[in-house]
């Protein structure tokens, strides 16, 4: 049993302002959370209460959406059968890079796209993820958690607001690049450009879909569309920040190397998500979703 | 067990739980499955919507997706989807059955599954293939007890 956590990082990250997300409800909750983290004096408290999630990594690989989406729905249909024979198990966390695809959300409207329905420039999926248009493509690092919220919170908002506590993190201890949130605009910010989109769907509390990070990404994809709804502001990445900076950020220096800046990008996101999920990764290979009649 | 507290402990500490009103409405007359659906029976036929704990949970409902009038629904089963703030969920059944209508003014309005969970906002109406499965669901005193209970975690 945990009774208190106390948590503080190596180097200090900054305080940042957690929105409640409804102020029709009333709710003008702002805290200024300042928060340090120990991984040392936690790691022998937490470890052995730490949920178990199977990792398939595919980071540098480029992958057809319609593959991983259909990988993403067989665990689902899977974890389901576990939750009605009673059976605990792990979660799971699908980590990749898209072949260029877009993709639209359940509620999403032709008014965002800024080409013909019926004649897309790029291969156009209808998912039933929340959200509007978005562009994946390489050098964008796309995490698909398939997350039991039965075992971390029962709220799809807290659920939301964690996925964007991961690339936050991300973003401020590894690139030194201070992001935020905006409330009621669901994804991560650094001023007006998103860098992270994120979009799910929720079955029975198991959650699938989840956020795209834009590390490297060409990001000119995005002019066919009006991203995620939003029309007055733009769309940025991790490398475009790093090089338009005037200041050399003390953190990280940008040598050119793209696949280093996705490495880089990606074990932090691995490490920020087992933080703030309190997870414990284990890594399957990716040939169990490609082959999943074969004897692994 | 140990994954929730911290959780909850960590959703307090960093101050982003949803605030959950003392209580959210029940209708008396209504039965309530446990993922958050209510139906009313009448006869052989059924009306099936979200409940008020699940409307205020979820935020301004966006988007309701509707199943195909004459499509079987299963009790248990995903039958459609609400979406709010980039999350769309599975709303299931709490009864079997044949869709025989569904509410199209949530295309045009899908607040109304905020603003009258309870009456406007109500999303498929069926014709029961087991009325008997309605036992199995929960009165609105127990259900108001389960969202107490939930709502703790």
């Amino acid at each position: 049993m945990i009774v208190a956590v106390n948590f503080c990082l190596s180097s200090s990250i900054p305080s940042w302002t957690i929105l409640s997300h409804s102020d029709r409800r009333n709710t003008s909750q702002r805290a200024a959370v300042s928060r340090t983290i120990n991984a040392e004096s936690n790691s022998l408290v937490l470890q052995s209460s730490r949920r178990r999630c199977v990792c398939y990594d595919m980071h540098k690989e480029v992958i057809p959406f319609s593959e991983a989406w259909s990988w993403q729905k067989s665990i689902v249909e899977e974890r389901k059968t576990w939750i009605d024979s009673n059976e605990d198990g792990s979660d799971a966390l699908i980590v990749l890079q898209h072949q260029p695809v877009y993709t639209l959300g359940t509620a999403s409207t032709e008014n965002n796209l800024n080409f013909d329905i019926k004649d897309p420039p790029l291969p156009l999926y209808q998912t039933e993820r929340g959200g509007e248009v978005t562009y994946h493509g390489p050098g964008q690092l796309v995490m698909y958690p398939i997350m039991n919220l039965r075992y971390q919170k029962m709220d799809l908002h807290w659920y939301l607001r964690a996925l964007e506590e991961v690339v936050i993190r991300v973003l401020f201890s590894t690139f030194g690049l201070t992001a935020s949130r905006v409330e009621g605009l669901t994804g991560v910010w650094v001023g007006d450009k998103k860098l992270a989109a994120i979009g799910i769907r929720v079955s029975r509390w198991l959650t699938y879909h989840g956020l795209a990070l834009n590390v490297s990404t060409d990001l000119s994809p995005f002019n066919g569309i009006i991203p995620c709804g939003i029309r007055d502001r733009g769309v940025g990445s991790i490398k475009e920040l790093l090089i338009g900076c005037d200041e050399p950020y003390s953190k990280f220096s940008y040598d050119g190397d793209d696949g280093k800046l996705i490495d880089i990008a990606h074990d932090s996101l691995v490490k920020e998500f087992c933080e703030v999920f309190q997870v414990e990764l284990c890594h399957q290979p990716a040939s169990i979703l490609r082959f999943p009649n074969r004897k692994h | 067990m140990a994954s929730r507290l911290w959780a909850s402990k960590a959703a307090s500490y960093l101050k982003i739980s949803t605030f959950n009103r003392g209580f959210a409405s029940v209708v008396k007359d209504l039965k309530y499955a446990d993922s958050h659906e209510w139906v009313k029976v009448e006869g052989n036929s059924a009306t099936v919507g979200i409940t008020d704990h699940a409307q205020d949970h979820l935020g301004d409902v966006v988007y309701v997706e509707l199943p195909d009038v004459g499509a079987t629904v299963t009790q248990g089963s995903s039958f459609g989807a609400v979406e709010s703030v980039k999350a769309t969920s599975d709303i299931n059944c709490p009864v079997s059955g044949k869709v025989i209508e569904v509410n199209q003014k949530l295309t045009s309005s899908p607040g109304l599954v905020n603003g009258s969970p309870y009456e406007k906002g109500w999303i498929i109406k069926l014709e029961m293939s087991d009325t008997n499965e309605v036992n199995s669901l929960m009165d609105s005193e127990r259900y108001s007890k389960f969202c107490e209970e939930e709502d703790k975690h």
